[in-house]
């Protein structure tokens, strides 16, 4: 009996003692202490990961400037709007105030 | 060439990244009930400052192919219908069409 009763005291050495040797939070009170936040593993990397690497024409010209590589595709789409605004059928200016927006005058 | 859906969810991948280890110190800070509730207080506007695209509840995983947001095979980062046809392209290892031809069962109709 003896035995059984003093098991609890003990208890809480030993766990004490398995924080301590394992360096973990002693915490016999359960209180929220907001270790959950730091024991948990980083996310970030592994979800970087998870789409398929994809090289572009782009990426290789931002990282290497001298190779001097014409983008043709790029090219004529920035050909293609400069055109577009000569025509006056480019993109409309950003409205100041709210009455501008093409919303806000379907709405009325 | 990714549609705008995989690329906002890159650009929020790259945000849970970068800011992946403030966040957890202020998160530390707010969730600590043995802390002074001004500094725990302080600590979660801290964390309302940080932006949509640096939790990591707004990463989804999204098809590769078609940039689809349901049905996804995570292990494969496919749709369930991309998955279907580069399966039986014979496009991914170790998959391929289930079929039974031990038992051959009789067909009672």
């Amino acid at each position: 009996m003896n035995a059984v009763r003093a098991l609890p005291s003990k208890m809480k050495t030993i766990t004490r003692l398995r924080c301590e040797i394992f360096q973990t939070s002693y915490n016999p009170k359960n209180l929220r202490t907001g270790a959950k936040y730091l024991r948990s593993r980083l996310r970030g990397p592994s979800m970087m990961e998870y789409y398929p690497k994809t090289i572009s024409l782009a990426d290789v010209k931002r990282e290497c400037p001298e190779l001097e590589i014409v983008n043709e595709a790029e090219e004529q789409r920035l050909a293609d709007v400069e055109d577009r605004k000569r025509r006056g059928k480019g993109t409309p200016k950003k409205a100041k105030k709210k009455e501008d927006s093409r919303r806000s005058a379907k709405k009325r | 060439m990714n549609n705008a859906r995989v690329l906002r969810d890159i650009k929020a991948r790259n945000g849970v990244l970068k800011n992946e280890v403030t966040r957890r110190a202020y998160l530390y800070v707010a969730r600590n009930t043995t802390l002074p509730p001004q500094i725990r207080h302080q600590a979660q506007l801290q964390l309302n400052t940080f932006g949509k695209y640096t939790r990591p509840t707004t990463v989804k995983n999204r098809c590769s192919e078609t940039g689809r947001g349901r049905g996804i095979m995570s292990e494969f980062a496919l749709c369930r219908f991309q998955f279907r046809l580069k399966a039986l392209a014979g496009e991914l290892n170790g998959v391929h069409k289930a079929t039974c031809t031990l038992f051959t069962l009789p067909c009672y109709t």
